[in-house]
């Protein structure tokens, strides 16, 4: 068998993910200890569990320095990697929608968009026709209408919590998001069995 | 912008030093004499073309080009593939004197980027291409001299994955209803989006044998060891006996085991019109190179004898391959200055048994013994004891 080295996101999704493998019937620990580590080693099975932050697992999938990871579609949209999306594990569904201040309109000369997911918003507005100017925040995006920075926001909504609690409201959904099995193109080829096998079983699971 | 410091370079441009400059020039000869002993020939052209020739039709996207403007207002492009500006100089020359035409090229290409490390803009690519030969030989010779190539540099780990454009499109267009949801299916294969492609599938509210099929599709056309497994999906037709005949050849080459299929496979250039193959190897994150029969390029170029190629990306290849060879011997020839005749013979004798001899003045030395560290060996031809 031949090992395989896996990035995922740190936090709930590693835990929801990390389960369903175990469902899939990898014989992985109940409890990883995993306070500060970032690279577990499960000999039982010859993976490996690298753990970065959400944005980077598609870096690391690219480069082959790992050969498959667990990834956010909006990251997947937002970084257009060349990288193989195999499996749509549905965890941590949401989407990106644009939100705004009740009852406005964008301004017309130069509308303003306050994201996280510049490329994501700029195709979005794009394809509808409204030529956008784009600010880049990396947290609390909600704050950008309040104070007057942007007209709209494209963020992650899971809930609406967040929105509903900042006064904005939701204008456009713009795409759906859930964790997708991505893999680098030479370790689908070079380590198709194994890859395959995770794929075909996670996909049990998934359904 | 911030202002350029003095030693920086164009982002993705790399120098290459003695080392990696040396183990260049052996893989490019071991390269070249195995393709000039399989009657290929070597050539070479321009850095510069012009855009609406060889820029245009080029496979690489539009924003990967260096394009730059000559005196008379042309757009030019530095080369970002080898495949067009061989395809023109074939079409418009080469091909007149013999067809079919087999041409080598090991030379420098260039894309621009802007992302990030790991991508160089400037690398080399060394390659073939059979030009005027529309038969499945030409094909299987082309497959066979890459996985031969490869193993010809002891790497054992690859492998190679067929498609062919035209079984695709057939299956696209089948069992989609319009033409628009076979071109989404077809990008979203171009990305190697699977999940996408099955829920565009979904989405297309399709008659349920033909979603099935398509969802069936995806699923086992990714990895598929004979031609057999594929026949379901298509109506008997000229593709699919040509695929079954370049298995076949494979077979008797004994090169199977590198080889599989893939009839999703798809690429953006839509120049390649049958068979496509990509290279893998263990090593390397990224394709080692690809290929495929690439007829409407030469269409393109106002010609239908059909060319069929495949390139190879060196820079991946020098960071594959396996410890390279023991250097020759370095030697440090230290002299006084007034023993340079003495100095300059033994220098010549010792570079005729193949050593690499450096001819050193002692006064020239800034620091003699760091000098000396970085020599297999370091003789000296002083005054006192004449030769140690």
């Amino acid at each position: 068998m031949t090992e395989l080295t896996i990035a995922m996101p740190k936090g709930r999704i590693f835990e929801e993910a990390y389960q369903m493998l175990i469902d899939a019937g990898f014989n992985l620990p109940e409890e990883v200890e995993m306070s500060r580590k970032l690279m577990i080693e499960i000999p039982e099975e010859k993976i490996r569990f690298i753990l970065a932050k959400p944005m980077d697992v598609p870096v690391y999938v690219e480069h082959g320095v790992v050969d498959i990871g667990i990834a956010g579609k909006d990251v997947l949209l937002e970084q257009k990697r060349h990288v193989h999306e195999l499996l749509d594990l549905k965890i941590s569904q949401c989407y990106i929608a644009s939100a705004g201040l009740p009852n406005t309109k964008m301004n017309e000369i130069a509308p303003r968009i306050a994201t996280k997911y510049p490329n994501v918003a700029m195709n979005y507005y794009k394809e509808i026709g409204e030529q956008v100017e784009i600010i880049e925040l990396n947290g609390s995006i909600e704050l950008a209408p309040m104070i007057g920075l942007a007209d709209r926001i494209v963020d992650i909504v899971s809930t609406g919590r967040t929105l509903k609690e900042n006064g904005l409201v939701e204008y456009e959904r713009i795409t759906d998001v859930s964790s997708r099995l991505i893999a680098n193109p030479v370790s689908y080829r070079m380590k198709s069995a194994r890859i395959q096998d995770i794929v075909t079983r996670l996909k049990k699971i998934v359904n | 912008m911030t202002t350029i410091k003095k030693f920086e370079k164009p982002i993705g441009m790399r120098d290459t030093f003695p080392v990696t400059y040396e183990k260049n020039e052996t893989l490019r000869n071991i390269g070249r004499k195995f393709l000039r002993a399989r009657g290929y020939e070597f050539v070479n052209t321009p850095t510069l073309e012009y855009y609406d020739t060889v820029g245009k039709a080029s496979a690489i996207y539009d924003a990967s080009l260096f394009k730059l403007v000559d005196s008379q207002g042309n757009t030019l492009v530095l080369r970002p593939d080898m495949t067009t500006p061989i395809t023109r100089v074939a079409t418009s020359k080469l091909l007149k004197e013999k067809i079919p035409l087999r041409l080598a090229y090991f030379a420098n290409v260039f894309r621009a980027q802007q992302l990030e490390g790991g991508r160089p803009a400037e690398f080399d690519q060394m390659g073939i291409e059979i030009i005027g030969d529309k038969s499945v030989y030409a094909d299987a010779e082309v497959i066979i001299t890459a996985i031969q190539l490869v193993q010809n540099y002891s790497i054992e780990s690859f492998k190679v994955t067929i498609g062919h454009a035209g079984i695709l499109n057939c299956i696209l267009n089948d069992y989609t209803e319009n033409e628009n949801q076979a071109n989404k299916l077809r990008s979203l294969l171009i990305e190697r989006n699977y999940v996408g492609f099955e829920e565009a599938v979904i989405s297309f509210d399709l008659p349920k044998t033909k979603s099935d099929a398509l969802l069936q599709f995806i699923n086992e056309a990714t990895n598929i060891e004979t031609i057999e497994q594929i026949e379901k999906y298509v109506s008997k037709n000229d593709a699919l006996l040509y695929m079954r005949q370049l298995a076949e050849i494979i077979q008797q080459a004994d090169l199977t085991k590198y080889v599989s299929f893939d009839f999703t496979l798809s690429s953006h250039m839509n120049y390649y019109t049958g068979m496509l193959f990509e290279l893998f190897a263990d090593g390397s994150g990224f394709p080692l190179g690809n290929g495929g029969r690439y007829d409407g390029l030469l269409h393109h170029f106002g010609s239908d004898v059909g060319a069929t190629g495949f390139g190879i990306r060196v820079d991946r290849l020098l960071e594959i391959l396996p410890t390279q060879e023991p250097r020759e011997k370095t030697v440090a020839l230290i002299f006084e200055d007034a023993l340079f005749t003495k100095a300059l013979e033994l220098a010549n004798s010792l570079r005729n048994e193949g050593k690499l001899v450096t001819l050193q003045s002692k006064n020239g030395l800034i620091n003699e013994e760091a000098f000396s560290l970085v020599f297999d060996e370091v003789l000296y031809v002083s005054q006192e004891d004449q030769l140690q």
